[in-house]
């Protein structure tokens, strides 16, 4: 792997902050796999008769130690029924040697033979080439891209229900780049997306399909990065706080739609547009932060729904409600940042969940969580330094001082719209939470190996001919696309003190054309669109 | 939004059927907006589902057709047959897409309403199909729950399921993962066959060994154990693992109302102890985990000097959660009607244990309570006291302790309130420890990081629970995990301070645990240097590439303590050592003043010796990551002076160092070696510090 010396940095950076806490359990430090053919190697050399034993009864699916086990436990007897297709994942035959591994293990190994043969290509090369295999290429990703825009494949007719995201996908891909759509296409984006507008509030999959989150925030985001004062004006605010208030349940949570299913994206996608369109109140909020936290699995990452396990997209998910609510603390910090850097693996990408195959996407929705915990820190030390500086007043009152506020008391006294229920936040607006979180100084490098994902996105992800894919041997489709173009973003602004401080040559990868648009972590829209919808909507 | 664009596994004629799709969707829609929901409607909506089944509209259209259906129709028969339509193409739509979000809410939804009886054999039987197919499909797994509550299907059941998706997979990290959820409330509730936490944990551990042991790289297994082993070692209660005074010990106070500083250095008869300033002397409780809640209704103490509700007990930790394992409250002891002939008795009593633990807990256990007494001196120190104040300690030694004279300084009592009852319960755990130590022993011939690693947090929970006070009887494994530790950073260098970290937790625990080893780092002050420090003995524990700080619950007496010539980067921990009067920290890897926050609660620290650091060489403060929690990381703004800050902009530049030092009562400060430092500093210092009085080893008041 390139530059090891780094990657030795930051595990250790890492495992030291996440550890010095002096527990000893649970610890939750990720078990990599260390070099995998190395070990398949010294598997095949043991000779200690009670491994082979051990290997034997497991695949032979029988007790190892001697110790009888209860009789019903005997597996595949005990099923109610046994389908006949499930031979597609029958144990495989303890002959075969490969066939000791698990499907699981076998794509797995596949996958990283794969991304090895990759690597040791990049690394076999003359410099030269070498910088040219980790071009970013642009040309023929926007081609891609443009294409999309104005004349879908037909193998996209799935996503007829989730228009507004195909908009979003391509649009935010090609502003990451730096480009924009042309003023017809524009227009035509602004038009299509109001059709998808329900009169009553909300954004629908397409034109006449009822409103439903997941589309909603791709539709406003969209239009967020699109732009114009048209593009901005077009959203109806007030129907949709509207929309979104019915969405919520009494539990805390939102539904998806109306008589849909309930999970933290619902969660997040509700709460991100009502704060980047300055409607957010705590009507919204109420109770949302305790079912978040029941997401919260003792892995560290954060479940869809409770009793699940934790996922790198609604770990995403979760966390970035919890920053625009301003209940974060809530959530176990240390063990989320343990979890879910110790996702990324040695492929260098990362993977959604433990033990399963890495996939291009998760640059953002893991990486996206790490560079959201990099900005948590300075906020709180920008708080502890307000609250110390401007004195005493806040102490009277402030039982919980772990507040995620912004500390510019200057600003907020006219923004202030004081919610009763949060006497705590008083002095700053709810919808405030997701501008106060950038536009501040990070302290700290990243919490993962930036050099290392860029790698992974533009030598395994990216296609010659345009887009990005999930893995090698991977379609490549627009999703991942968006997805590896912001998670790229965001590691290759992982080293800037400051919001959107163009980076040094070293902490981009490739020749320095590489480098994108910055995105605002919480809400992944191109940081100067953010800025402009915010002057916007802040003034409404 | 993931796994969303999903090719069509046939494709056909692209454009014919792209305009088939479009003519579907539009009968859809057509339908849905007049409310039409005929045969042909349905049939027409069905279509196109089985397509795309991500049109979440046209499953709102169905339920609503549904529900009209219903309220039309009678007789059993009708019902049966529209559901029956409903769950077919469900299933059709998961045959595209097994991870369409409105197909599986529509299967629950309908079934959910329990309109005729569920057909669970179908829903089982779709779900092994399911999961066959992509045995990490997470609908499919929330799916599986939600069915088995529908059913009321006993979790022991679902529970077989997990054993039987690991049985074909042991990779499978959803069936392991669903496997310790169930397995956690089974025992929570203490079901049948789940009573006993021993048995079922055991079986466990032998399920995760096939897999463990298979393949030593798998994640999966290893992630298990680790859960495993939290249960193991997790008690259902917290333990009282130390305090001061130790049970029986006896107090010996100096009265005096010496203001400040002078009366605090230890004297040499150990269990002596002068009053605070405020003539006061602290209860420190420590447990071995967090607990909350410790106030006068959960402890009792009783005694002449105070009643018990007027006690104010205080969590010594860096964050605000309310939950530490530490907690202090100061006794007051009356100005003059205490005899110095009498030894008064004190008992501490922790009578509500349930109280205090933050999981709900079922065992409630018997109390704990621990006596000392407290005799008066009258006679007190005598000149000496006065001029330690204008003495400049130098951290310089004569000698290493004589073990007589040091043997009455250590007290060893530990509490005995585990011995009776808590101890037979401990056989298990501590057996099971045995055994999974003595099995990766076996398997650490090879060079294999996770044996390793997983063999050290065996041996530190097996020296863990060892119960107090028999640490002669058990050998404890300190010196193996040292080596593991040695091992491991040379075999995964990347988590070199990781094991680093863990290292020193280990080291200062194994040179604290027993008397002898203890002795061995007990020094006896340069005379002629200090003579208020005449028979005095510092704890030096230096030059031991320490990185952090261990337990501390063997040296909650100690009021002179020398940490200086380690690696130490984070002090946490010393917030407990409430009677430590004299620190040095010098030449150490600490990086900031935040790093020095855990002293704050010191309130007897005089001395302070930061010298040789790294305060200030790094712009960037990586220590607020080294709390547990950065966001209740907090500052107590009532500490803080108003007013004060406006007129200094050097404040403003020093907040850290304000907030600190307006904590601390020093007179003695040694600071230099730090980038940090220089004249303005050197002024504010000054300034902050009222009581100082030498700084640098300069006379400054």
């Amino acid at each position: 792997m390139r530059s090891s010396s780094f990657y030795a940095s930051y595990q250790t950076q890492h495992q030291a902050k996440g550890k010095a806490k002096a527990r000893l359990m649970p610890l939750r430090i990720a078990h990599r796999r260390s070099a995998a053919p190395k070990t398949k190697d010294r598997r095949t050399r043991a000779t200690t008769t009670r491994r082979e034993a051990r290997r034997e009864a497991a695949a032979g699916r029988c007790s190892s130690s001697g110790l009888p086990r209860s009789g019903s436990s005997t597996p595949m007897e005990s099923s109610p029924t046994r389908s006949s297709s499930s031979s597609l994942s029958l144990p495989p035959s303890p002959s075969d040697r490969q066939g000791r591994l698990t499907t699981t293990q076998l794509e797995q190994l596949r996958v990283e033979q794969e991304v090895y043969g990759i690597y040791r290509l990049f690394h076999g090369v003359a410099p030269h080439t070498r910088s040219f295999m980790v071009e970013l290429w642009r040309d023929k990703h926007i081609e891609f891209l443009a294409r999309g825009l104005k004349q879908l494949g037909p193998s996209y007719h799935v996503l007829d229900a989730n228009r507004p995201w195909l908009c979003y996908w391509i649009i935010h891909s090609i502003t990451l780049m730096g480009e924009s759509v042309n003023s017809e296409l524009e227009d035509n984006v602004v038009q299509f997306l109001s059709h998808c507008e329900d009169k009553n509030g909300g954004y629908g999959g397409g034109p006449g399909q009822m409103p439903h989150l997941a589309t909603t925030y791709a539709a406003v985001n969209t239009l967020i990065t699109l732009g114009s004062e048209m593009s901005l004006s077009s959203i109806h605010r007030e129907n949709m706080l509207k929309f979104l208030l019915q969405m919520k349940d009494s539990s805390g949570a939102f539904r998806m739609h109306n008589g849909g299913e309930i999970d933290v994206r619902a969660c997040y996608t509700a709460i991100s547009v009502a704060s980047i369109l300055n409607v957010l109140d705590d009507e919204l909020v109420t109770d949302l932060g305790n079912y978040i936290l029941s997401c919260q699995t003792y892995e560290g990452g954060i479940a869809g729904e409770p009793g699940s396990e934790a996922h790198g997209g609604y770990t995403f998910c979760g966390l970035a409600t919890m920053i625009l609510i301003n209940e974060v603390d809530k959530l176990d910090l240390p063990s989320l940042v343990d979890w879910v850097a110790s996702r990324q693996g040695v492929e260098c990408g990362f993977q959604g969940r433990v033990n399963k195959l890495v996939d291009g996407c998760y640059s953002f929705w893991q990486g996206g969580v790490l560079a959201l915990a990099q900005r948590l820190l300075p906020i709180v030390h920008k708080q502890l330094e307000s609250s110390f500086i401007s004195g005493v007043q806040a102490s009277a009152e402030c039982k919980k001082s772990c507040n995620f506020t912004a500390g510019e008391t200057g600003q907020d006294e006219n923004l202030c719209r004081a919610g009763t229920s949060h006497p705590d936040n008083e002095g700053e607006k709810l919808s405030d939470f997701g501008f106060s979180s950038i536009g501040r100084q990070t302290e700290c490098g990243p919490l993962f190996h930036s050099i290392a994902l860029q790698q992974y996105i533009l030598l395994c992800s990216q296609v010659l001919e345009g887009g990005f894919r999930d893995k090698p041997g991977k379609q490549r489709d627009f999703y991942h696309s968006c997805y590896c173009l912001s998670g790229l973003s965001v590691s290759q602004y992982s080293w800037s003190k400051d919001d959107g401080e163009p980076p040094l040559t070293s902490a981009v990868l490739g020749p320095y054309t590489n480098l994108l648009e910055p995105v605002h972590p919480l809400y992944n829209v191109v940081l100067h669109k953010y800025y402009k919808s915010h002057e916007f909507f802040s003034t409404l | 939004m993931h796994g969303r664009p999903r090719k069509d596994p046939r494709p056909k004629d692209d454009a014919a059927k792209a305009a088939h799709l479009r003519e579907l969707q539009a009968q859809l829609l057509h339908n849905h907006r007049n409310r039409t929901y005929t045969k042909e409607a349905l049939a027409s909506c069905s279509k196109l589902l089985e397509i795309n089944p991500e049109v979440y509209t046209a499953w709102n259209y169905r339920k609503l057709a549904l529900q009209q259906d219903l309220d039309g129709v009678t007789g059993p028969d009708a019902v049966k047959s529209a559901i029956e339509d409903e769950l077919r193409i469900v299933e059709i739509a998961l045959r595209t897409n097994p991870k369409s979000y409105a197909a599986w809410y529509h299967r629950k939804w309908v079934l959910g309403r329990r309109l005729m009886p569920v057909e669970f054999e179908r829903e089982f039987r779709l779900l092994d199909l399911l999961l066959n197919m992509d045995q990490r499909n997470f609908h499919g797994w929330n799916y599986r729950r939600f069915v088995a509550k529908l059913k009321n299907v006993p979790e022991e059941e679902e529970l077989k399921f997990t054993k039987k998706m690991i049985d074909i997979n042991f990779s499978n990290y959803s069936a392991w993962h669903n496997r310790s959820a169930l397995l956690s409330h089974l025992l929570k509730k203490k079901s049948q066959g789940f009573d006993s936490k021993k048995n079922t944990l055991t079986e466990e551990y032998e399920l995760v060994h096939d897999a463990l042991f298979t393949d030593q790289s798998d994640q999966s297994g290893w992630f298990y154990h680790l859960w495993l082993l939290d249960r193991t070692v997790c008690l259902d209660y917290p333990q009282l693992i130390s305090s001061w005074p130790t049970h029986k010990s006896d107090l010996i106070l100096s009265k005096s109302n010496k203001i400040d500083g002078c009366q605090l250095f230890p004297s040499s008869n150990s269990s002596s102890f002068s009053l605070l300033h405020t003539g006061t002397f602290p209860i420190i409780l420590y447990f071995d985990k967090a607990v909350k809640n410790i106030d006068s209704s959960t402890v009792t103490v009783s005694s002449v000097f105070v009643t018990n509700e007027d006690l104010n007990w205080r969590p010594l930790s860096t964050n605000n959660s309310g939950e530490a394992c530490c907690w202090v409250t100061f006794l007051t002891v009356p100005e003059e009607n205490c005899s110095s002939s009498t030894s008064y008795p004190v008992e501490v009593c922790l009578d509500r244990y349930k109280d205090i633990v933050s999981s709900d807990v079922s065992d409630c256990k018997n109390p704990s309570k621990f006596t000392f007494t407290v005799t008066f001196r009258s006679h007190s120190l005598e000149q000496t006291s006065k001029e330690s104040v204008k003495e400049n300690v130098v951290w310089s030694y004569v000698d290493q302790c004589n073990p007589q004279e040091s043997s009455c300084l250590l007290s060893f009592d530990q509490l005995s309130i585990n011995e009776d009852h808590a101890e037979e319960g401990f056989k298990w755990n501590l057996q099971t420890l045995s055994n999974e130590i003595e099995l990766f022993r076996e398997f650490n011939d090879e060079d294999s990081k996770f044996v390793k690693l997983t063999l050290a947090r065996l041996l530190v929970a097996h020296d863990l629970m060892v119960p107090n006070g028999s640490h002669n009887q058990i050998k404890t494994h300190s010196g193996e995990v040292l080596t593991l530790y040695d091992d491991l950073m040379k075999l995964d260098p990347s988590h070199k301070r990781y094991y680093e970290d863990e290292q020193s937790v280990v080291l200062m625990d194994q040179l604290t645990s027993d008397k002898d080893s203890l002795t061995k780092h007990f020094w006896q002050f340069d005379e002629p240097t200090s003579s208020s420090f005449h028979h005095q003995y510092c704890l030096r524990l230096n030059e031991l590439s320490l990185t952090r700080i261990g337990s501390v619950k063997n040296i909650l007496w100690v009021q002179m303590l020398d940490l200086s010539h380690n690696k130490l980067r984070s002090v946490e921990g010393l917030e407990a050592l409430q009677l430590l009067a004299c620190l040095s920290l010098g030449n150490n890897q600490i990086s900031s003043f935040t790093a020095l926050e855990p002293l704050k609660p010191l309130s007897s620290l005089r001395v302070l010796d930061v010298s040789f650091n790294m305060i200030g060489a790094h712009a960037i403060d990586t220590t607020r990551y080294l709390c547990s929690s950065p966001l209740s990381h907090t500052l107590d703004a009532k500490q803080l002076d108003v007013g004060y800050e406006k007129e200094n902009t050097e404040v403003r530049d020093h907040w850290e160092v304000a907030s600190l030092f307006r904590a601390l009562r020093l007179t003695q400060l040694d600071i230099k070696g730090n980038t940090v430092l220089n004249e303005k500093f050197s002024a504010l210092a000054i300034e902050l510090l009222p009581s100082l009085k030498w700084l640098d080893g300069k006379r400054v008041r």
